[in-house]
């Protein structure tokens, strides 16, 4: 079979392929990875790209519009090379670097800072600074220990543990082989002065003395916090002895080509045999390549890297090390594992110091993994007297309420809609994205702001929240979001999939085609909020309190960042309740697994919160499906539950 | 030993609704408590019905049901007027002709047959559509239009043509019939935006869809309890009257069309108490409107209502 | 009033041990709140906090068995007024009465009348409880022999009515061991029906004529010592009827005592139509036992039927049947939509398919009721049974074409489906309201 030369362009990359192989894997294969929410399966309109010279073969179309068609669009999945390529790739099918959620100060900054135009915006709440570690995972001690003599005949790792129980009050203490084989020589050379390092590892009862050197050592040593998103995966450089963040790095998920959501991903390790190995492989890889890029960005080894905390959801922890996913999405939804042991980093096939352990955060459930109970405990709520509810939403929606009396916990599948996910014009919240909208009466005047300041090129889940207020603050949809029939105006149109409303006209785009929001788009962002409110109701009815009950809601995770919280509480997405009880903390996830390095309490809050929380199935029963489509409306069909939306 | 007597504390009414033009006009909703419990509440009017009327002559109904309109069944005029003496508080009036699969009748041919109607009895009138949304949102306005100013209802009015069938409404001096399938949500959400039109609570009926006995009756049945409930709990946009359509489901059932059988008994006898029993279960769970079709159904029916109305202690 | 989740949750160790089969302890007290677990699950509950939960669990209606064996009747534990509060626990049973006036042939051709009142619904059988044996003819002896005579002829549990101690005595001294109901004790007999009731160990109605004697009459007969008890009000006027039961299960749902068990109604209209349609109100409207003197298929089956509708749980996702359905009369050139059988579902695509004015046919998947997303994401709405409820149904025969549309959201399903299936998959929209503008443009067979 022929191998093909593809010169990718406006890249210059050059990659082959023959004639059996899709465009789309091979530029994978290559590292030019691009989006496919639906894997590659020609199901979705995501790998679109240009083929500039040359013949390929095309099975079909699939998702794509008319007009796209007509200026030469195809699917790289369903494209077969028949001779040298060239083919586009343009900018809305690549899967790039993700520039948010990792540092507190906004990547924009677009949005006008004056008059009420920030109402409702929430910024990041700062890590608490000064809390110095308490005992991390990973720590270096400078002894002196006491020689043996005849009156003590002590042995010599005895007399080692003797000296660190003394300083750090650590009862269980047991040596490596490796140090024993080494310890008598390096006491007595090292005149008893040493520098011993200790590790914990999560299951095991013992600190692990893992090294014993002679004099006192200097060189630093670092933990890295691991947030394994179903989507990104970021990881913080952690310096151990200070607490700090030396370095944070963030990227997609490697996984994303085989799927947007863990559904399709536990699903492709059922289909292809090779298929959970594929998936760890990718997803280690992600986490090797922000390790390599960390240590090269703070001069560091590798091998300074001394432990690790992971926190994902289960179906990442699960695909991370390897488990067995099938059953978690199965009826009754139980995962291989809730509470994972530590295991070595040289087994995880992490790229840090070879016996390093490395943790998952314990989760709960099947869709209610360690992220969570790191975000938890981030938000401080499982220790404080107010109610607490806690938003995480991203491909999937997680909110916790309670308090430190008792925690309740459910997922919603609020779709991928607010990633800009089943959106034909969505993106995530990255350069380039509406993140803000406003619309006036009927439609005539629409202002868009983009991240970055820069010609728009999709819209991100705060941008979309934005459309479905305006649009129905503008009159131009009703309640039911049906675009009202008597609105005449020249954004609103009918497609081949139905009316829909014109944000961004070509010409003002960055882009061939106008940025347009559809009905029946719009229907599907009612759903992924609907979900998010009835999961909140849901727990609410389950622990018979009112939504005035809340005290204070904490949002987390990228998402939150541009989100216009009166916007999102005017659709009926958040609570009615007074502005000032939210907050947004950010990845709570990352930063929860920063805490678990350095802090021996955080480690048993984290232990406690996974315990004591309880975790709602919501396809059990009707009450959720009831709370649904009650929310399928704007804002809900019970008007009452949002008394400053009638009031206005 | 004296039982203290649990009364609820309900908070609101439904509202009430007139239908048709006084001196024959016909009042239903205003109850202020769960149906018939009068030590409770008031319940002003009682539960009224109405008998079919169609526009063009039935094919699939069984003879037992043909047989009370014998050489009337082909003209609407006639046959509303043998509901009228079979004792109808009201006529639905149904505009099947307008069916594109049947004879796809123009508005216009509609708007006569039901003016011919109006003017021929002088009971209130339900007129409702052909069933198909589209064409419903184009006959309905001109039938509406033909009986200007007679306050009759018009439906069936759904999540796709509620506009312009509460236009007619608003303009012509209609009420309206707001149908949504099986949901008490879905029900509420057509509510709300039909009145966010302008058109008042109290000119709108609510139509759960119900099913006949064996088929769903448990979906209507609590729906509408739960609307009853919300509605006297201070739920606005539930306090109004609900229209029960038993006749169309009861006489599709196996039940109602199988003919004499022992396993099953007499036909005549498990239709009439089919349909009469899917009413009287909606009448407790707090239909006020009922549409049948049988006038024998219609008697045995009312006799229930009137025993149920008796006021007691 | 029963107590909610988090007042249970008050009440016990809050330890999260797991030794009760629960995560938690919040998820064991929510268990509890909704009675899918009991409280001897919990090993760690304090002595104080069982007598609070227990007496807060004890069901506002008492639980009462009449008969033995298969055809055992039981009633009541009953927890809310409206079944979408939860659900009506125990179906209403139905009697037919038989009178000792009856000569022998007539009884038994009635009892045999009444025990062939079976039907046969949605494959299950569906058929009336007891059979009452009344003591009109004053004749203590008729009546044992009329009691011999039916309970020799059906399985059935049986009430036996008289207002004469000695007269039931005897009866009970026949038939004691198969449990039947006593019917009644009054204001004049309670001490010496009360006696025999504690003595065979029956269960025993209790008549009271209007709520406030039935009420102390209740209260003494429960003193004496028994406590499977019925309650009948004295009543037979329909609306009286309806106001005596709501009240009763209100106050029992308030945890008034005399009040917390079952009741009976007689559905005694002259009219036998008007009876049939009061004994469906007291079906509908809490009682406990309805008696309709009745063996008329025609009168039962809707009765029955009715029973069914109101007793079924509507917990349960509503579900459509898992077969073809036809739209606007499709032929064989008409389009084939797959769905699943979440009634909701099924209703938009119907809808959907029904305002595109072009015939089609709808197969819903069984996913235990539940939507396509979900049904894809648990792994009930997959290609392989997609695919067999295709072969089955019959669909082939019905279409000249092979092609099936499923949902937009599910597209990543149609490489598989249509290597398995045969058949050529169009991915539909994601909404079904895209339905008609979709099979306008895509469809052709």
């Amino acid at each position: 079979m022929p191998n093909f030369s593809i010169n990718i362009i406006p890249d210059h990359k050059q990659v082959t392929a023959n004639e059996k192989e899709s465009l789309y894997h091979a530029m994978v294969v290559a590292g030019i990875p691009l989006k496919a929410s639906c894997g590659g399966k020609g199901t979705c309109s995501d790998c679109k790209v240009l083929v500039r010279e040359g013949k390929v073969e095309s099975l079909t179309t699939g998702m794509l519009t008319e007009e796209e068609q007509k200026q030469g669009y195809m699917l790289a999945c369903q494209c077969f090379a028949q001779s040298n390529l060239v083919v586009e790739v343009p900018e809305e099918s690549k899967l790039t670097e993700h520039r948010i959620v990792l540092s507190n100060n906004p990547a924009g900054g677009s949005i006008a800072q004056n008059g009420d135009e920030r109402i409702g915006i929430l910024e990041e709440e700062p890590e608490r600074a000064g809390e110095g570690p308490d005992i991390p995972l990973f720590k270096r001690l400078f002894l002196k220990v006491p020689e043996p003599s005849l009156d003590d005949m002590e042995d010599d790792i005895g007399r080692v543990i003797r000296v660190i129980r003394k300083e750090t009050g650590v009862e269980l203490l047991r040596p490596t082989l490796n140090v024993l084989l080494t310890l008598p020589n390096i006491l007595r050379q090292a005149g008893w002065k040493v520098t011993v390092s200790l590790a914990e590892g999560k299951g095991y009862k013992s600190v692990e003395i893992t090294g014993v050197e002679p004099g006192h050592i200097e060189q630093k040593y670092y933990g890295l916090a691991v947030d394994i998103g179903t989507t990104t995966v970021v990881a913080k450089l952690v310096d151990l002895e200070s607490g700090q963040t030396v370095g944070i790095k963030g990227t997609y998920n490697k996984q994303a080509v085989y799927g947007d959501d863990v559904i399709t991903r536990i699903i492709h390790t059922n289909e292809y045999p090779d298929g959970l190995r594929e998936l760890r492989k990718v997803v280690v890889e992600t986490i090797n390549e922000l390790i390599e890029d960390l240590a090269k960005e703070q001069r560091i080894k590798q091998t300074d890297i001394r432990t690790v905390v992971c926190a994902g959801n289960t179906t990442m922890t699960h695909l991370f090390l390897g488990l067995d996913p099938t059953y978690i999405r199965l009826e009754p939804y139980t995962p291989v594992v809730n509470n994972i042991p530590a295991v070595r980093a040289s087994r995880a096939g992490l790229n840090v110091y070879p016996m390093a352990w490395v943790q998952c955060i314990t989760g709960v459930a099947s869709y209610m993994g360690g992220d969570v109970t790191a975000g938890v405990l981030v938000s401080g709520m499982a220790f404080a007297e107010e109610l607490t509810l806690f938003v995480d939403i991203g491909t999937n929606g997680e909110m916790v309420l309670g308090n430190k009396e008792w925690l309740i916990s459910c997922a919603c599948s609020a779709g991928p809609a607010f990633e800009g996910g089943g959106i034909r014009h969505g993106m995530r919240a990255m350069r380039g994205a509406i993140e803000k909208v406003r619309i006036s009466p009927g439609g005539a005047k629409v202002t868009c702001c983009t991240i970055g300041n820069v010609p728009p090129t999709g819209i991100c889940g705060s941008g979309l929240i934005d459309c479905v207020a305006w649009l129905y603050k503008s009159g131009i949809i009703d309640r039911s979001g049906n675009f009202v029939s008597d609105v005449k105006s020249p954004r609103i149109r009918d497609s081949a999939e139905g009316k829909e409303f014109v944000l961004v006209w070509s010409e003002k785009a960055g882009r061939f085609t106008d940025i347009t929001i559809s009905e029946a788009e719009i229907k599907n962002l009612i759903r992924s909020k609907a979900a998010v409110y009835a999961g909140i109701r849901s727990m609410l009815q389950m622990v018979g309190l009112p939504v005035e009950a809340i005290d204070r809601v904490v949002i987390a995770g990228g998402f939150g960042r541009y989100i216009n919280i009166r916007d999102a509480i005017d659709i009926g997405m958040f609570p009615d309740i007074p502005l000032e009880k939210y907050s947004y903390v950010g990845n709570s996830s990352v930063k929860g697994a920063k805490l678990a390095l350095l802090s021996k309490k955080a480690r048993d809050m984290l232990e406690e919160i996974a315990k004591k929380m309880t975790y709602l199935e919501l396809s059990i029963g009707n009450t959720f499906m009831d709370e649904f489509v009650s929310a399928l409306f704007i804002p809900h069909t019970d008007l009452g539950l949002f008394p400053t939306m009638q009031k206005r | 030993m004296a039982v203290a007597i649990v009364k609820e504390r309900w908070t609101n009414k439904v509202l009430e609704m007139t239908i048709g033009q006084e001196p024959n006009a016909v009042k239903v909703g205003g109850d202020s408590t769960l149906p018939f419990l009068h030590f409770e509440g008031e319940m002003p009017n009682r539960p009224v019905v109405a008998l079919e009327v169609w526009d063009m002559e039935p094919d699939n109904w069984p003879a037992i049901l043909t047989e009370p309109f014998k050489g009337v069944l082909d003209n609407p005029v006639a046959w509303a007027k043998k509901c009228a003496d079979y004792g109808a508080d009201m006529i639905c009036l149904r505009l099947n002709s307008a069916h594109p699969d049947q004879m796809d009748a123009t508005p216009d041919e509609v708007a006569a047959t039901v003016k011919a109607v109006a003017e021929a009895v002088s009971l209130p009138l339900i007129v409702v559509g052909c069933g198909v949304e589209e064409k419903d949102a184009l006959i309905l306005p001109a039938a509406g239009e033909a009986i200007s100013g007679q306050n009759a209802l018009l439906g069936c009015a759904t999540i796709n043509n509620y506009k312009t069938i509460t236009a007619t409404c608003m303009v012509h001096g209609h009420n309206i019939i707001a149908t949504s399938p099986l949901d008490i949500n879905l029900a509420k959400q057509l509510n709300i935006l039909i009145n966010e039109m302008n058109l008042p609570l109290s000119r709108i009926a609510m139509d759960p869809l119900v099913g006949a006995l064996g088929y769903g009756v448990e979906y209507a049945y609590s729906i509408m309890e739960r609307a009853r409930t919300g509605a006297l709990n201070g739920d606005k946009m539930l306090a109004i009257p609900m229209i029960c359509f038993v006749g169309q489901e009861t006489w599709k059932t196996k039940e109602a069309k199988t003919e004499d059988n022992e396993e099953w008994g007499a036909q005549a006898r498990r239709a009439l108490l089919w349909e009469v029993l899917t009413a009287a279960s909606f009448a407790q769970a707090g239909g006020s409107i009922f549409i049948l079709r049988h006038p024998e159904s219609l008697k045995l029916f009312n006799n229930n209502i009137a025993a149920m109305m008796k006021q007691n202690s | 009033m029963a107590l909610s989740g988090l007042q249970i949750f008050k009440q016990l160790p809050k330890t999260n041990c797991k030794d009760c089969g629960q995560a938690t302890c919040l998820a064991f007290a929510m268990a509890l709140a909704t009675g899918k677990a009991s409280l001897d699950q919990c090993p760690h509950v304090s002595d104080a906090a069982r007598e609070v939960l227990d007496s807060a669990s004890a069901p506002p209606v008492a639980l009462v068995k009449i008969g033995v064996g298969d055809e055992q009747v039981e009633l009541g534990n009953e927890t809310v007024l409206f079944r979408h509060d939860k659900r009506f626990e125990h179906p209403c049973a139905i009697a037919i009465p038989v009178c000792d006036t009856m000569g022998d042939a007539e009884i038994v051709s009635k009892v045999d009348a009444i025990n062939k009142l079976v039907f046969d619904r949605v494959g299950q059988t569906h058929r009336v409880d007891m059979v009452l044996v009344c003591a009109c003819s004053g004749s203590p002896e008729r009546f044992v022999e009329a009691v011999k005579l039916v309970a020799g002829r059906t399985a059935y549990p049986l009430i036996l009515k008289s207002e004469d101690p000695a007269t039931i005595e005897k009866a009970l001294e026949v038939v004691a061991a198969k449990k039947p109901l006593v019917y009644s004790a009054n204001a004049a007999n309670y001490q010496a029906m009360a006696a025999l009731a504690k003595k065979f160990e029956v269960p025993l109605v209790v008549q009271g004529a209007g709520l406030d004697e039935l009420a102390s009459l209740v209260e003494k007969v429960a003193e004496l010592g028994c406590k499977q008890l019925i309650l009948d009000s004295g009543t037979t006027e329909l609306g009286q009827v309806l106001t005596d039961q709501t009240q009763i299960r209100r106050q029992a749902l308030k945890k008034f005592r005399p009040f917390g068990y079952p009741t009976i109604v007689f559905a005694s209209n002259e009219d036998p139509f008007q009876a049939v349609i009061d004994a469906g109100v007291y079906i509908a409207k809490y009682a406990g036992i309805v008696v309709i003197d009745s063996v008329d298929p025609a009168d039962i089956l809707p009765l029955i039927t009715l029973r069914l509708n109101i007793y079924t749980d509507p917990q349960k996702p509503i579900a459509v049947e898992s077969k073809i359905y036809e739209i606007l009369t499709p032929g064989p050139d008409s389009p084939v939509y797959l769905t699943t059988n979440f009634s909701l579902t099924y209703f938009c695509v119907a809808g959907d398919i029904e305002a595109s004015r072009v015939p089609g046919y709808v197969l819903p998947v069984d996913t235990d009721g539940v939507s396509v997303l979900t049904g894809w994401a648990a792994g009930k709405f997959t290609p392989e049974k997609i695919s067999e409820m295709m072969n089955t149904c019959g669909i082939a025969g019905k279409v000249s074409h092979r092609k099936v549309i499923i949902p937009g959201g599910v597209a990543v399903l149609s490489g598989k489906l249509q290597e398995i299936s045969g058949w050529e998959v169009l991915v539909g929209p994601r909404d079904s309201s895209g339905i008609p503008s979709f099979i306008k443009q895509r469809w052709n067979a």
